[in-house]
């Protein structure tokens, strides 16, 4: 009895020493929220290669199920979701495992898949109280991007895009895969959205369909290695 | 070194002890599946039913704190003695005496439900209260604010700790909690129950009406829940103040339109008015309706293309039938009533 409580507590410790361990070893995936050339910032004015100006007041959106391949051909994946907040610098930098291997490809999802979308109240990054879930239509907002444009004749000049949907043919997440320099920096470049869509046509985006499907393509263009 | 042992020893039983104490602090609630009824549909793995989160469930559902102003609670449009709904209007009104589109729904046999809302929008029972909470014309609220104005009260931390073995409360946490008191909502003890088990027999006029119904209701309404828990355009001409085009406003498929939930038919009885948008006040009406008010439209119910025929008596037996589906334990069950202090 004495021997197995005493294991028992070796377990306990060494555990303790493993989850130590890990927190020394990890280093980030950096993301870089840019427009264009410049640092972004939010409600700063900006004009698009459409010749709208605008100003961006919100920017949210999932990166999920993160994998990696290395050089020696071997390659980690885990069942993850991060929202990143764009008013909130911390989920810009997103903890992945530091093995001393080299990356040659980072692939994630843009958004949330089909299954955590019907599996009712979720805990963390995918708590509904985080604001990126809907309400009289389940499913999660894969991205939240809501601002101002003169070019918009909406009340208060608003635009909001909710790009979402898991169901098909609407399914808006989006893969992407991107080759990594070793500093391990994304950008998120919120010009390659602006670029492809013209402010005073499209600015009200809050449902599944045609419309968020073709925003999630152009979501897609956003991320890039520089 | 033999004294390191023994003190290892002390504290390896303090952590043993704790650990058998704290599973102890929540009471499970085992859920019975009546005889002759289907599995449920909620998956219970992911939210173990227990003592402590239906009574925290329960607080929650009677607080006003889900809304903006603290003043609308779900029992607001979800009365226990009514089957858990809003009678008298044809359509729910909330926050500020604002008024919805549609006529609540009456709550019961939640567990055995798959797509929620009479436009089956909501994919989860978990999600489903975010729907009224968000609702501008219903709570108005933000779940990351209930959140926060729960964390405030002493109460809530309370009631959480002892639920959840945490103080800290999120939006899962509140969702999870809501869920244990709305999938315990279980009737199934009806006269119609008892008659099933051979406890209670049907007067004459019941009888009639109960083959009545078999013969054309029930293909539908499907024993022994009363829902096919599916959607149906039932026949109801458009009402062109409110142009609902039902379920196709969620899947955009042109052929949903105008199909809604089929609702249960249990407690009917005290469910008035009904419909989606509660055009009619009493069950008399409704079974008028099915025999000679159908609106033949393109995505009509299939099982309504054919009349129905019944005689004045006829529609006395189906009404005499349906009354039979009422469930007054559950009406009336103190379990569920709003909780005292």
């Amino acid at each position: 009895m004495i021997k197995f409580v005493f294991s028992f507590l070796m377990c306990f410790l060494s555990f303790h020493s493993v989850v130590a361990q890990k927190e020394k070893d990890s280093t980030f995936l950096q993301l870089n929220l840019k427009f264009g050339s410049q640092p972004l910032q939010l409600n700063k004015t900006y004009i698009s290669k459409k010749n709208d100006t605008l100003q961006v007041s919100v920017l949210k959106f999932y990166i999920s199920n993160l994998q990696f391949d290395y050089s020696d051909n071997s390659f980690a994946s885990s069942r993850s979701y991060h929202l990143v907040d764009a008013e909130n610098p911390k989920s810009l930098r997103i903890p992945i495992e530091n093995n001393n291997k080299m990356i040659t490809t980072i692939q994630f999802q843009i958004g949330i898949d089909s299954t955590a979308s019907v599996s009712g109240a979720l805990a963390g990054d995918l708590d509904p109280a985080n604001g990126m879930y809907w309400a009289w239509q389940s499913g999660y907002i894969n991205t939240k991007i809501e601002g101002t444009s003169p070019s918009c004749k909406t009340r208060k000049n608003q635009f909001q895009f909710h790009i979402g949907g898991y169901k098909k043919p609407n399914y808006a997440m989006r893969n992407c895969i991107l080759h990594p320099n070793t500093n391990l920096e994304i950008t998120v470049d919120i010009a390659e959205l602006f670029s492809n869509i013209n402010l005073q046509q499209t600015n009200s985006v809050m449902i599944p369909g045609i419309k968020a499907m073709e925003l999630a393509d152009y979501c897609l263009t956003m991320f890039k290695i520089e | 070194m033999k004294l390191k042992k023994r003190k290892g020893v002390i504290v390896g039983f303090i952590i043993l002890i704790s650990l058998s104490f704290t599973k102890r602090l929540t009471t499970p609630v085992y859920f019975e599946v009546p005889t002759n009824w289907p599995q449920p549909h909620y998956d219970f793995k992911n939210n173990p039913l227990t003592e402590e989160g239906f009574q925290l469930g329960r607080h929650l559902f009677y607080d006003p704190i889900l809304s903006r102003d603290n003043t609308i609670s779900c029992a607001s449009c979800h009365l226990q003695a009514t089957g858990f709904t809003h009678v008298d209007h044809d359509l729910s009104h909330g926050i500020e005496g604002k008024i919805g589109t549609r006529n609540s729904l009456a709550l019961m046999n939640l567990a055995w439900t798959k797509d929620f809302m009479w436009d089956g929008g909501v994919n989860h029972l978990d999600v489903q209260p975010l729907a009224p909470m968000t609702s501008s014309v219903e709570m108005d609220e933000k779940l990351d604010n209930i959140v926060a104005k729960l964390q405030k009260q002493e109460k809530y931390q309370l009631l959480f700790e002892k639920a959840f073995r945490t103080k800290k409360i999120t939006g899962q946490l509140t969702l999870k909690a809501l869920s244990q008191f709305l999938v315990q909502l279980k009737t199934s003890n009806s006269k119609y129950d008892k008659v099933m088990r051979n406890e209670d027999k049907f007067s004459n006029s019941e009888q009639k009406g109960y083959d009545l119904f078999k013969a054309n209701c029930a293909s539908c309404h499907k024993e022994p829940l009363f829902t096919s828990d599916t959607f149906e355009n039932n026949g109801l001409a458009l009402d062109a103040t409110l142009n609902d085009v039902g379920r196709m406003k969620i899947t955009g498929n042109p052929n949903d339109y105008q199909k809604f939930k089929v609702p249960t038919l249990r407690n009917i009885q005290f469910t008035f008015p009904y419909m989606h948008d509660g055009r009619f006040k009493t069950l008399t009406e409704v079974v008028k309706h099915y025999n000679s008010g159908i609106d033949k439209s393109k995505t009509l119910s299939r099982d309504l293309l054919k009349p129905m025929n019944l005689s004045d008596n006829d529609r006395v037996d189906l009404v005499a039938f349906l009354k039979t589906l009422s469930d007054t334990e559950f009406l009336f069950d103190p379990r569920f009533a709003y909780p005292k202090e």
